[in-house]
């Protein structure tokens, strides 16, 4: 009896759970330019004391503000500060679990690739479903 | 073999062979090192995950009930994630085998739900033993009493509810989970005996 549950489960999982951040990329176009929203910035708006708190100190940097989903515990985030740690041209990282945030200071001469940037949220467990860039 | 000593052990391929750690896959190139103490066996458990997607770990079991030591070889796959604004749902497919004997390994499914302030997770694991095959049902509930910041001391209260079918009765007890930065604990009290669980991801 379990083993045909267990069948089950696994069969209605594959459509029950779709995995988040395999949906169609044709739509978008990666290729824009860096000071355009990415894919829905009204989600990735932060207040202006979280921007200047985090960009204090900083200069001739280009800022990622990212909008994520399913960063509801610190324990199961910390691989996103990790990851983004390792770039060197990555300054500064900045977590808020209330505000569902991620932003990343990059150096000027880094081409962000936004598409690696959401496949390192979704590596991490997470969902990115917006993406800005600033410039300071 | 008495029946206490058949019982003893089949009590003890229940805790050590738990595939209910927290969150069971690490993110892409994470480790995960545990260590597990309480009144029957110490474990120590490595796993690392190549992909979000599965895990492969090893698992050192010394018995200090019946001064054995063992492996265990286990793995879990991550069969679908759903994330949303304020929550997340994982669910899983375990499975292992151990290197006491090739009759003894486990299979099976754990989910869990998760908010900043609630957590919920269930498993159903068949286990196949040298003295009887049998099932384990478990399933967690824990609240947050406050809603930690990133790199803030994290405190859940939850309790946990287990049956099989060997003693075909819940058995329910209650523990604290602390984490901050890459170090979690995990304390309860279980049957008059520290349950005590580490957890260390790098």
């Amino acid at each position: 009896m379990y083993k045909i549950l267990l069948s089950l489960i696994i069969l209605s999982s594959n459509t029950v759970l779709a995995m988040d951040g395999m949906h169609n990329h044709d739509s978008h176009n990666h290729n824009k330019h860096q000071d355009m929203t990415y894919v829905d910035g009204s989600k990735t708006k932060i207040t202006d004391e979280m921007f200047s708190s985090f960009s204090a100190g900083l200069s001739n940097t280009q800022i990622v503000i990212v909008d994520v989903q399913g960063m509801v515990c610190d324990f199961c985030a910390r691989g996103i500060e990790k990851t983004f740690n390792d770039d060197k041209d990555v300054k500064k990282v900045d977590v808020s679990l209330d505000k569902g945030k991620v932003m990343i200071a990059y150096s000027m001469n880094k081409k962000v690739d936004l598409d690696e940037i959401k496949n390192i949220f979704l590596s991490n467990g997470q969902t990115a479903t917006g993406i800005v860039i600033r410039k300071v | 073999m008495g029946i206490i000593n058949k019982t003893v052990i089949i009590l003890l391929l229940v805790v050590t062979t738990d595939a209910a750690f927290s969150r069971p896959i690490s993110w892409s190139g994470g480790s995960t090192i545990m260590y597990k103490t309480n009144s029957m066996y110490s474990s120590y458990y490595y796993h690392y995950s190549p992909l979000y997607k599965y895990s492969l770990g090893l698992e050192y079991i010394n018995d200090r009930h019946f001064n054995d030591q063992y492996i265990n070889l286990k793995t879990t796959y991550l069969l679908g994630r759903k994330n949303t604004k304020s929550s997340q749902a994982n669910l899983y497919l375990t499975g292992g085998v151990s290197t006491k004997s090739k009759n003894n390994h486990f299979y099976g499914v754990h989910g869990d739900w998760e908010t900043r302030r609630l957590f919920a997770s269930f498993s159903v694991i068949n286990k196949d033993t040298d003295v009887k095959d049998y099932t384990e049902n478990e399933l967690t509930f824990g609240v947050a009493p406050y809603l930690g910041e990133y790199n803030d001391l994290h405190t859940w209260v939850m309790v946990k509810a287990k049956k099989d079918t060997i003693k075909n009765n819940w058995e329910t007890y209650p523990f604290m989970k602390f984490f901050k930065g890459d170090s979690l604990v995990e304390i309860g009290a279980k049957n008059s005996h520290w349950d005590i669980h580490y957890m260390l991801r790098f």
